[in-house]
């Protein structure tokens, strides 16, 4: 199978509608060599097919796939679907018993958990920087975290649990089998939804700043998904006395005082990971695949920390992991945030540059903020072109910071 | 890594995409798969020694712990979280334990807790129900109640004993699906085999 060629604009020949940045300097100088015209990685520069060095149309069309991605993208999307037909079954031969017997406070976790779920699709498609997610991408990714690793997961946690109780003795395995469980299983479930959407959504996948913000998505997925589990589970585990306050308050428990710390944030660290080697089309080198798999393992050590018996049950324990499983994800965040910002900005003021414009206005295009400041600036009948132009630039500065991110 | 790169150039050559997602596949497939059968395919039971006790939760004031009164008692491992919930086997019989902590300014009487387990035995079987109860003491003199559970075509037994502060519960059901009523008649006293300890006692 012919590797992916990602961004090499002389293989990518879109239609007219993908169009190109409009220019106040004429036609001509769309073949200028600066539009994208490096291709990936940091050697010299590949001619396309043509022969020449100029930079292709900027790839403004959706769900566009490189040669040797298309096939991929397909078996992804199967993957997908199968995981989450599988991960359905099992999470309903698990929880079926507990949602019939327990009808009405299902109903009350499922309203609290399409809550969660709202608030929390909005929050990490918004922390994106420059733009947000395709919806189209960003649920999916969600949907993973909810029937695939979640019905997967109660499984493999269920037997490996099982494996802990045989070679510690049940007792220490009460206390050590979740840190000694969920970082493995639970981890590797929601980083393998990652995986599988950046290859069946290439370009909404390309580094890692992506790699955080679908990481968080499928996190947030596992822990509605989870919340809704264990809200049920507390009916049970509090003798049914009061079944909507033994909800409503595991549900507070879980996304008030330790939501910050959770599912979310490990696998947003994760995530990241594969941003890291799908900007390098999974062929890293030593230093990048040491980085990579230091930040899952910093997941997986951060769901150690959240799920053992260390510093007790008690509010400074808890919000001692909250705060280590936040703090370490926020650290990430702004990291690649930061690159990603910069790059963009940067290959924005070169566009500006070349399109005529002031390079502080242009840079300004990086955040939602700027361009709707910009656009607010122009008549109202130029807005819809304003914003086309917008959108074509921003989507040409990603490109070219995802190219960057091989450099 | 001379496969890895372009001759000459020093750029690496991508990697197939099926590669991760072959990786992605096979991880969930693997541990979807691979632990339960590794779990199946070992012992799932250990053996409780004469005299073993099972410290079942604290809460409050109160410890609660099981003796048991008959020796051949297994522990199933894989079904056993220590603190929450307890599956001992003896033969044909079943001993499920559960600790219970209801929620803050609840009546946790005898009786609403009664009437709680019998919709927490609904999980496993829609039809179950819970006989009338009858009023029973521990070894230690904590009062509970104990009756009688219809569940799947069988009867069970089940007993609940909240702590004496009310901070928690034990639930517990004698049963198994091959067990006969004199499998049960022969351990049932180990429902009474629960006690509270003061905390702060030794």
């Amino acid at each position: 199978m012919t590797g992916r060629a990602p961004h090499e604009p002389g293989k990518h020949t879109p239609s007219h509608d993908e169009g190109q940045v409009p220019s106040p300097r004429g036609p001509g100088h769309e073949q200028e060599p600066a539009y994208g015209a490096r291709a990936h990685g940091t050697g010299p520069e590949v001619p396309g097919p043509d022969g020449d060095q100029a930079p292709g149309p900027v790839h403004i069309g959706r769900g566009t796939h490189e040669p040797g991605q298309r096939l991929p993208a397909l078996a992804a999307m199967a993957v997908l679907a199968a995981a989450c037909a599988i991960g359905l079954v099992l999470t309903w031969m698990y929880a079926s018993g507990i949602v019939r017997a327990y009808a009405w406070p299902a109903l009350l976790a499922s309203a609290l958990g399409v809550i969660t779920y709202l608030v929390g699709l909005f929050i990490f498609r918004r922390i994106r920087p420059v733009r947000a997610p395709r919806l189209t991408v960003a649920v999916p990714a969600t949907v993973w975290g909810i029937l695939a690793a979640t019905g997967v997961a109660a499984y493999a946690n269920t037997g490996m649990g099982g494996l802990w109780g045989q070679i510690l003795g049940y007792e220490t395995a009460g206390d050590w089998t979740a840190a000694l469980t969920a970082p493995l299983n639970e981890e590797i479930l929601k980083l393998a939804g990652v995986v599988v959407i950046a290859v069946a959504f290439p370009r909404a996948l390309r580094g890692p700043v992506d790699g955080f913000v679908l990481g968080a998505l499928v996190g947030l997925g596992f822990e509605v998904a989870e919340n809704f589990l264990y809200a049920l589970n507390s009916i049970s585990l509090s003798g049914a006395l009061a079944p909507a306050t033994s909800v409503t308050d595991s549900t507070v428990v879980r996304v008030v005082l330790t939501g910050l710390g959770s599912h979310w944030a490990m696998t947003a660290i994760a995530g990241t990971a594969v941003g890291v080697l799908a900007a390098v089309d999974w062929r890293p080198g030593p230093r990048r695949a040491l980085g990579a798999l230091g930040l899952v393992l910093l997941a997986m050590l951060g769901h150690f920390f959240f799920d053992s018996p260390l510093l007790g049950e008690g509010l400074v324990g808890i919000a001692a992991k909250v705060a280590f499983v936040f703090l370490s994800a926020m650290a990430v965040y702004f990291l690649v945030r930061h690159t990603h910002r910069s790059r963009v900005r940067k290959s924005l003021a070169q566009q500006g540059s070349e399109l005529g414009m002031r390079r502080s206005d242009a840079k300004k295009l990086a955040s939602r903020h700027g361009r709707n400041k910009a656009l607010a600036r122009v008549a109202r009948p130029e807005r819809p072109d304003v914003r086309r132009r917008q959108e074509k630039m921003v989507e040409e500065a990603e490109d070219r910071a995802a190219r960057h991110a091989v450099s | 890594m001379a496969e890895a790169t372009e001759r000459g150039t020093g750029v690496r050559r991508p990697r197939s995409n099926w590669v991760p997602l072959a990786a992605a596949t096979g991880a969930v497939v693997l541990l979807g798969a691979g632990w339960p059968l590794l779990d199946a395919a070992t012992p799932s039971s250990q053996e409780l020694s004469s005299g073993h006790t099972v410290d079942v939760n604290s809460g409050g004031d109160y410890a609660a712990s099981l003796d048991l009164p008959q020796d051949g008692w297994n522990v199933d491992t894989t079904r056993t979280m220590a603190d929450q919930q307890y599956v001992l086997t003896r033969g044909p019989v079943e001993l499920d334990l559960t600790s219970v902590v209801p929620p803050q300014d609840t009546d946790a009487t005898p009786e609403n807790l009664w009437a709680g387990m019998e919709t927490t035995s609904r999980v496993h079987d829609a039809s179950a129900r819970l006989g009338r109860p009858e009023s029973t003491d521990t070894q230690d003199g904590t009062e509970g109640l104990v009756g009688d559970l219809h569940t799947q075509g069988r009867t069970e037994r089940a007993a609940v004993f909240p702590a004496p502060d009310g901070t928690f519960a034990v639930e517990m059901t004698l049963g198994g699906e091959d067990a006969t009523e004199a499998d049960l008649a022969a351990v049932e006293d180990v429902v009474e085999a629960v006690s509270f300890e003061h905390r702060g006692e030794s």
